[in-house]
């Protein structure tokens, strides 16, 4: 048995890990990530130029990854670096979305690589509603058999700046009925979209989108009409896949920053590693941390399994949402005052890692899923 | 056993409650509501509000200008404030130097400093932490040499909360190197507008701006600024901090603060049911309430025994983590319960003047910058360890 990444992913990690840490800063990146864009296209084409994106592809759309360990591996090094530049909204949510649509979408797959267009997936309906089927947004069928849609999308994270919008409507079934989904794919200066825009607090700009009788054509349906619930279910399934990765990169980086302050912080006359109290607790720290990587593991090898990957999935995320509160939490705490400054690099990383929970279902959420399975 | 209020006691209660009624700005208590910091100038209103019907320093002797409340009445009028949504008052001078004053300080400088504080003259900020002395408060390092009729202080202090609103700082400082660390330290006055003093910001995670460093080079003190003896601050340190350590337990800041969280669940919805009708969400709420209702009576507890002439010790650092702890798990709960909107933070969507979009529900404009906020809770006042070191000590003899 061997847990260990083949030595092309250990390469990709180790390579990333290195350009995190020699070449994007983490005030730079706080600066950006509170600006009105939310990221720096300098350090979004930097990093693209390293072939991330390309590591999240499949190869048939001109990638070179794509696969679920592919996947877990980049992000488990893009939270290393806390990076708030699109890679899930634009590598995953999108184009696993694209990449199931006709030929001209496969193709916007490779305009992402080819940094000519940024799609953004537009799914999310209401603040606490964590159902993937869920969706009110109307798709009705017009007398000349061209679609209109109308309904709201909340906390769309990197809209503001898309090219297209990947949008969830539906024509037919109950609010959660997975029949009846259908994805339209238009580009954002499509007449009747509104766009409002807010800051967030761990880096990045979400925002409330509505839609009032927007016009799409047959051909600009991702799949067939009512029938894409698989596809919007497979991209946030990936999309929890990464972000459980991206909060195992985070944790260890937490846990450095942790153990080096317990190191050299002196009180007493001592450093404040010496008291018992303290070293429990961070090694109680470190316990949780080994139990939240063995569930992404466990996430990653059952990922392309049909029965299991829901399952699995739930676990990861519940396991990730109930581990990192603790380990942000605890960190803080053990850090004193300096956990709590904007100066620090740790409360930033330890914000991310407590939002991750909000995004596609929470603790609560994934394990009364994981009960329902 | 009597858990009752007298018939004075609930008179009184009646009076604050109609008090706060008719004078509480609608916009501040809006901002208080909903987490938002309040302005320097919010406070000051407030505080002069009250300082006109006699209660911003009702603790107090009424020769000082106070109402000479008993900790029951002083708990009355805080609970009232805390459900009413007021601005906290700021403790610093009334709440924190003005004990210290008048158990130790000279009859001149309480007759000085004491009519500044109800007046809002001064805005007084604490020196007590140090970026090498937070828990280990005796190791500070600031010191404060003679040299006439001076003292000349030099050092940093930090952590400093509202040091950008305030003229003045009480400040532990290093008087002696002899003997135990303990014996060395002085409690001195000091003007912020004095040469030689620099505020620097501190901005929290949150991205607010409270807290501050100090630097002090060779700033001139007038020996006078001296309270009590020299070397002899540590007492009146730990003095000090056993009142700030009282009036921690916030139960009518909670109470609302629950409230407020069950409406927001009744408004949200999960699996296309009231959030509050979620098995999960419930079971996290009643554990609150009933952590919550467990605080009050542990409160009462103190306060009763306090009342009876009993002096409180270590039950304060009961009251202080568990104050603590129960508002940290609702802040966290209200974060949950706003789902995806916990991503937003535009504390500032409630001032006048903003023109963003609209955050809906107006909560969720500042509620993850609150939770992220409120860690220092377990942190500040002596932290959470520290507690339960005191505790150990004191109530354990371990």
């Amino acid at each position: 048995m061997d847990f260990k990444p083949s030595p092309e992913r250990q390469i990709l990690f180790d390579t990333l890990k290195k350009y995190f840490e020699n070449e994007y800063s983490l005030s730079d990146r706080n600066i950006a990530a509170h600006s009105h864009l939310g990221y720096s296209k300098k350090a979004w084409e930097a990093m693209r130029d390293l072939g991330i994106l390309e590591s999240l592809i499949d190869p048939e759309l001109d990638g070179f990854g794509g696969t679920a360990l592919d996947i877990s591996t980049v992000f488990e090094a893009l939270g290393r670096g806390l990076v708030v530049e699109p890679f899930l909204e634009v590598g995953i949510l999108a184009a696993k979305v694209l990449s199931r649509g006709n030929d001209a979408q496969k193709s916007l797959v490779k305009k992402i690589l080819e940094n000519e267009c940024l799609p953004i997936l537009a799914h999310s309906e209401t603040d606490t509603e964590y159902l993937k089927s869920f969706v009110e947004t109307k798709l009705s069928v017009e007398a000349d058999e061209s679609y209109k849609i109308s309904g709201t999308k909340r906390m769309i994270k990197h809209a503001s700046e898309a090219t297209h919008f990947l949008v969830t409507c539906r024509n037919t079934g109950d609010a959660s009925s997975e029949e009846g989904i259908s994805i339209a794919c238009i580009p954002t200066d499509r007449e009747g979209i509104k766009i409002d825009s807010f800051a967030t607090i761990d880096g990045g700009r979400v925002s409330d989108l509505t839609f009032t009788n927007v016009s799409i054509s047959p051909e600009e349906l991702v799949g067939e009409l009512g029938m894409s619930y698989s596809i919007v279910s497979h991209a946030i399934d990936t999309g929890i896949l990464a972000i459980c990765s991206e909060a195992l990169g985070i944790m260890e980086r937490i846990k450095e920053l942790t153990l080096e302050y317990l190191k050299t912080r002196k009180q007493f006359g001592v450093p404040i590693g010496k008291f018992q109290a303290i070293q429990h607790r961070m090694a109680q720290l470190l316990v949780e941390i080994e139990q939240a990587r063995s569930s992404v593991i466990n996430a990653t090898i059952y990922f392309d399994d049909q029965t299991e990957r829901e399952k699995t999935i739930s676990a990861a995320k519940f396991s990730i949402g109930k581990i990192g509160t603790l380990v942000a939490e605890e960190s803080i705490q053990l850090h004193g005052g300096m956990g709590m400054t904007w100066e620090y690099d740790l409360g930033h990383y330890a914000k991310r890692l407590v939002l991750i929970d909000h995004e596609f279902g929470d603790e609560d959420f994934h394990l009364q899923k994981y009960i329902s399975l | 056993m009597d858990l009752n209020f007298t018939k004075e006691q609930e008179n009184f209660q009646i009076e604050v409650r109609s008090f706060l009624n008719d004078t509480l700005e609608p916009q501040v208590v809006e901002k208080v509501k909903n987490g938002i910091p309040i302005t320097k100038e919010d406070s000051e209103r407030w505080h002069q509000k009250l300082n006109e019907k006699g209660w911003l320093a009702g603790t107090w002797p009424k020769q000082y200008g106070g109402q000479e409340w008993d900790v029951v009445e002083k708990f009355i009028f805080e609970e009232e404030c805390g459900s009413a949504g007021a601005p906290r008052i700021v403790p610093f001078g009334v709440g924190m130097l003005a004990p210290v004053l008048m158990k130790f300080g000279s009859q001149e400088q309480r007759d000085y400093w004491l009519p500044r504080m109800l007046t809002g003259e001064d805005w007084w900020c604490q020196g007590y932490s140090e970026p090498g002395s937070g828990s280990d408060l005796a190791s500070l390092k600031t010191s404060a040499v003679r040299d006439g009729d001076h003292y000349i202080v030099n050092g940093q202090k930090t952590w400093t909360t509202f040091a950008q609103h305030a003229n003045m700082i009480f400040c532990l400082v290093r008087t002696s190197n002899e003997g135990k660390p303990q014996e060395g330290i002085s409690f001195i006055l000091i003007d912020m507008n004095s040469p030689g003093i620099e505020v620097r910001p501190i901005i929290t995670l949150d991205g607010s701006h409270e807290v501050n460093e100090i630097f002090f080079s060779d700033v001139k003190v007038p020996v006078k600024n001296l309270v009590g003896e020299e070397n002899k601050g540590w007492t009146y340190a730990k003095y000090l901090l056993t009142h700030e350590r009282t009036g921690n337990a916030n139960v009518a800041v909670s109470k609302r603060k629950i409230q407020k969280l069950k409406k927001l669940a009744d408004d949200a919805k999960k699996n296309e049911q009231p959030l509050s009708n979620d098995p999960m969400f419930a079971s996290r709420l009643a554990q609150i309430e009933i952590d919550l209702q467990n605080l009050e009576i542990t409160n009462l507890r103190t306060l009763a025994s306090v009342e009876n002439g009993e002096a409180p010790g270590a039950e304060s650092s009961i009251i202080k983590i568990l104050g603590s702890e129960i508002e940290q798990d609702i802040d966290n709960l209200t974060r949950k319960s706003l789902g995806k909107r916990a991503f937003v933070n535009e504390p500032d969507a409630l001032s006048t003047g903003y023109n963003g979009a609209e955050v809906f529900p107006k909560a969720a404009a500042y509620a993850s910058g609150k939770y992220f906020n409120h860690r220092k809770k377990s942190i500040y006042a002596g932290s959470n360890e520290i507690q339960k070191n005191i505790i150990s000590k004191l109530m354990l003899n371990l």
